[in-house]
């Protein structure tokens, strides 16, 4: 039985990124992904850099955006570690942080946004709102409905198509070892560790396990008898025909789901939360099948994207699916599992933007129990009531 | 019922179903009906020259069929999409469609209260109604995320279709009771060195100009490839005014005799080749060298850029070239056709069950003895289900509007049984031909492969060439499938949505990672399956 001092579940951004911290680190690693690298939400999703908070985040009320902004250290780390990035995976993985302006196109939304940007500065976040003439001078391709923004300056967006698999190489450099087409099954504590079962029927023996699963991510806790409130999300996204530079920011609304950036490659992404809808198999959500696209979600996404009429005629080459997580409290799940010594997991929020911070501040508590930044408010042990062996 | 496709396939079904009551809206992005095959110069284009297509006896009949029977016709629309109901609230409103209705609707109008609907039978259900349902039903297996095998899913379970268009009329939202689905097929591309250069099309593509535009797309042409088609092709522009300097067929003189000689076996059904055949002997009578066991090496370039000459090489009876054999030929136009590959892009985004077929063309849509699909409501016929040709087409086309004419209790189930059985017999009969068809002309896909560099451009839309996929493959030894390379390298990413370079690149990644091109599975196929404007996503009427 081959033995390693983490075995990591999951070949998403997670994943790799915990393994290439763990691997530098002299860690021997191995990750488990039961289809292909990058194949699902870290793959899939908008790209976008986000560190305001986001439309899900203010919809509800003061309360539920206090709470929300319990996450904003994490978005100051997040705005940092991006920057670095290229250099740390020596190569280029698509961030371009020009700025990202959330948008209001009523003067209640332009009240929300004011609220929001106090909260946010109060955190340390660089952001301010912009109207009238200062705000045409930065976004002279916004439509004439909107009336002001909240600019962040190092808002922008990377690439999902390279960042994890840029982990994966930098991981695989420093030893960790990456089996695909592998999908653990079994999961049990014995002495001095966790037994891993592979779908294969191998066995596998680690001292300490990471759960980067993504949606899948209460299923495998479930394996070691765990519970956990990380709810699945399907959503959708469209792309446009590349087209010569239109859109320097990332876009973001205060009072409507959307979320649109230019690639580096000129095509337009447009998304920001629109649903779409799980396949069922025997009355129960089927994780492993894409999600449905609904029209409806399609339609309006679009209609969102007439805040940038230069958008509208362009055309749509895709609109996709993708299934994400959110927990109750919409803070991450980050750390250990009580009553589970050496099971950790990850997972929770806007984990692409995250990600790198979420991947190196859990990796720093497996290696020394210290990581830079505290993350007790974010531990899974918040849901240990929901627990009882 | 909606039908996608005025082809064949798609006349065929809209002609029996309307003669049977049915309420039929027939949808396709050409401003007239004939599909590929039968295509017709627009009705403004009054020229009389050999109007190529409706020249076919059957094609004439089955236009001028179509021409009679009462159905509701969207020129230049294009079926973007299908979708479930599901739209939230829509999905608890009982299945509100009347039967046979094809009204356009608004989103989100659940145009509830309409009588007289049942939802669709599920295939595996002894569905009454449909004949031979039950056992006749293949439990279908899809592929998953990257074409690996998976338990069938539930089905999309949609209680009802919609069916997303875009024309002149803007966006419009079909919800019909059942829909068939014939797409057709496009030309193989193939790519090679030069393969890019303006002057290099595709058989299909110089018989589209010649048949629907009355053009002559150049001065002096080379035809080759693997397909009978290139002698059609090659015989019209010779009957239209343009000078060919050879046509070149990978297909070995033996082989093609071997062909003939079988003939007879299948039953009186030669069109297809006796079409070829009659090419042949016109090009031969105008001493247009044809010349068997020869390929296309490379496209080179003239003075002025575009194509200046084609550089040809004969092949021994294993399909290599021989040494020595390489030559070049000058032309400003090389067409080619090395055969077909089924359209089945929105077939596969409505999530119908697909089954890689290599003599149908690749992926193929998996159906029953009455063309349904995997997918309850949704009926498929001619090239998606894999390639045959016209006449096997239009069979399965009127097989699949006798079954749903069944479904929409339209027809007594015995009635459709005796209407069928002479349907049955006939493509019994083509199948033997279509197997004789693929043995004879095959691409010659490992020559064809050998022949491109690091340098050759696999995806001309992201310009993507052989030798970036080769070192994103060393790069990332785990990846192994269509989708994962996709993504990487932006190849299959562009306007064309990946119609170009799909078979060339599965080829390649099978073969760099030594699995079958099954294995490697195909792009995912997404809405919209032909580029629409944002501004159309969100505007429908
Ligand atoms: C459409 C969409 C748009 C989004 N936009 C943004 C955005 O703009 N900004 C942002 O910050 N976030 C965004 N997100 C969220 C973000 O993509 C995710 O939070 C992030 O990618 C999560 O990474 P992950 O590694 O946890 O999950 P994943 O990338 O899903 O990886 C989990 C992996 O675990 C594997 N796995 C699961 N179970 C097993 C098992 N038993 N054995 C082996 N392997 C297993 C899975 O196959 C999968 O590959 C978006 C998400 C979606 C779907
Ligand atoms: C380029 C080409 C040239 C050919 N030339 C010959 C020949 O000379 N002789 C011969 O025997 N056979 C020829 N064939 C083969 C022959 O055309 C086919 O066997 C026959 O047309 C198949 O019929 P079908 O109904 O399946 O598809 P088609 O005839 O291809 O009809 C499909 C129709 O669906 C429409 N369509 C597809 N997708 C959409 C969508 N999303 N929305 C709206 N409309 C859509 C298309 O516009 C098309 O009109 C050719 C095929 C091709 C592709």
């Amino acid at each position: 039985m081959d033995r390693y001092d983490v075995a990591v579940v999951g070949g998403g951004l997670l994943g790799c990124a915990t393994a290439h911290h763990l691997a530098r680190a002299g860690s021997s690693v191995v990750l488990l992904e039961k289809d292909q690298l990058n194949r699902h939400a870290s793959g899939q999703n908008a790209g976008s850099l986000h560190f305001q908070l986001e439309y899900r985040m203010v919809a509800d009320g003061t309360d539920a955006a206090a709470r929300a902004a319990r996450a904003l250290p994490l978005h100051l780390d997040a705005q940092r570690a991006w920057a670095g990035l290229a250099a740390e995976l020596a190569e280029p993985v698509g961030v371009a942080q020009h700025g990202g302006l959330m948008l209001a196109e009523t003067p209640d939304e332009l009240d929300r946004l004011g609220r929001k940007a106090a909260l946010e500065r109060r955190y340390g976040l660089d952001v301010t709102v912009r109207t009238g003439a200062e705000l045409r001078a930065l976004a002279p391709y916004l439509s004439d409905t909107v009336l002001g923004a909240a600019y962040a300056p190092a808002e922008g967006k990377a690439n999902p198509r390279l960042v994890t698999l840029a982990y994966a190489r930098s991981a695989t450099r420093a030893g960790a070892t990456i089996h695909t087409g592998t999908r653990l099954v079994g999961l049990t504590h014995a002495a001095g560790g966790w037994r891993l079962t592979l779908d294969d029927g191998r066995v596998l023996a680690a001292t300490a396990v990471v759960i980067a699963a993504g949606v899948w991510t209460a299923e495998v806790a479930a394996m070691a008898d765990i519970r956990l409130p990380v709810i699945p999300v399907a959503l959708s996204m469209t792309v446009t025909a590349p087209a010569p530079p239109l859109l320097p920011h990332l876009i973001q609304h205060v009072g409507r789901r959307l979320s649109m950036k230019q690639s580096g490659d000129g095509n337009v992404l447009i998304g920001g939360g629109w649903p779409a809808k799980f396949r069922t198999r025997a009355g129960h959500i089927d994780l492993d099948a894409a999600p449905d696209l609904r029209y409806e979600s399609l339609a309006g996404n679009a209609d969102a994207a007439r805040v940038v009429p230069a958008v509208l005629r362009l055309p749509v080459l895709r609109c996709w699916s993708g299934a994400t997580t959110l927990t109750p409290d919409q803070l991450p799940v980050l750390g250990e599992i009580p009553r589970r010594p050496g099971l950790f997991a990850a997972t929770g929020g806007s984990a692409f933007t995250l990600g790198p911070t979420y991947a190196r501040l859990l990796a720093e508590t497996m290696l020394s129990g210290a990581p830079s930044l505290p993350i007790g408010e974010y531990s899974p042990a918040r849901f240990g009531f929901l627990n009882f062996v | 019922m909606a039908v996608v496709g005025a082809g064949p396939a798609g006349l065929a079904a809209a002609t029996v179903l309307a003669d049977h009551g049915a309420r039929v809206l027939v949808v396709d992005e050409q401003h007239r009906p004939g599909g590929q095959i039968y295509r017709q110069p627009p009705a403004t284009f009054t020229a009389r020259g050999a109007p190529a297509g409706t020249a076919i006896p059957a094609g004439r009949r089955l236009l001028a069929a179509a021409a009679e029977a009462p159905l509701r016709w969207w020129p230049g629309t294009v079926a973007w999409g299908v979708f479930g109901a599901g739209a939230g609230l829509d999905d608890f409103a009982a299945a509100p469609t009347a039967p046979g209705a094809a009204a356009p609707a608004a989103p989100g109008a659940a145009t509830p209260g309409v009588p007289g609907a049942a939802p669709p039978a599920v295939p595996g259900d002894a569905t009454p109604g449909v004949p031979d349902a039950g056992g006749a039903v293949p439990r279908v297996h899809g592929a998953g995320p990257d074409g690996r095998a998976v338990d069938p899913a539930e089905p999309l379970a949609p209680r009802r279709l919609r069916l997303a268009t875009h024309g002149p009329a803007g966006t419009r939202l079909v919800h019909p009771r059942l829909l068939l689905l014939t797409a057709g097929a496009y030309d193989l591309p193939v790519p090679f060195p030069g393969w890019t250069l303006p002057g290099v099309l595709t058989a299909g593509g110089v018989q589209v100009f010649v048949k629907a535009q009355r053009l002559v797309p150049g001065r002096r042409f080379v035809l080759a490839g693997a397909h009978p088609l290139v002698l059609v092709v090659a015989a019209q522009l010779l009957a239209a005014g343009a000078e060919v300097a050879e046509v070149a067929l990978a297909v070995r003189r033996p082989a093609l005799a071997a062909a003939l000689r079988a003939l007879p076996a299948a039953a009186g059904n030669a069109g297809k080749l006796a079409e070829g055949a009659r090419a042949l002997a016109a090009l031969r009578r105008a001493r247009v060298p044809v010349r068997f066991g020869t390929m296309v090496t490379a496209a080179l370039p003239g003075a002025d850029g575009t194509l200046g000459a084609v550089r040809l090489v004969e092949l021994a009876a294993d399909g290599t070239p021989v040494p020595g054999t390489g030559r070049e030929v000058e032309a400003d136009v090389l067409a080619l056709g090395y055969g077909f590959v089924p359209s089945t892009e929105l077939a596969r985004q409505a999530g119908c069950a697909t089954r890689y077929d290599p003599a149908g063309g690749g992926w193929v849509i998996e159906h029953d003895r009455w063309q349904r699909a995997s997918l309850p409501g949704v009926y498929v016929a001619g090239e998606i289900t894999g390639v045959a040709g016209a006449e096997q087409a239009a069979a399965e086309g009127r097989l699949a509007g006798l079954g749903a004419l069944t479904e929409l209790g339209l027809l007594a189930p015995a009635a459709a049984d005796r209407l069928a059985r002479p349907v049955r017999r006939e493509l019994r009969r083509r199948g033997r031909l279509a197997g004789l068809l693929a043995g004879t002309f095959v691409a010659p896909d490992a020559t064809l492969a050998a022949v491109r560099t690091d340098d050759t451009v696999l995806c001309r839309c992201e310009e993507v060439t052989v030798g970036t996929v080769r070192s994103a493959l060393r790069d990332h030894p785990h990846l192994r499938t269509a989708n994962a390379v996709k993504l990487v390298t932006r190849a299959g990413m562009g306007m064309c949505q990946g119609r170009s370079c799909q078979p060339a690149l599965c080829a390649l990644v099978a073969a760099e990672t030594g699995q079958d091109v099954a294995a490697v599975g195909s792009y995912t196929a997404r809405p919209p399956v032909k580029p629409i404007p944002l501004a159309a996503l969100s505007d429908p009427d």
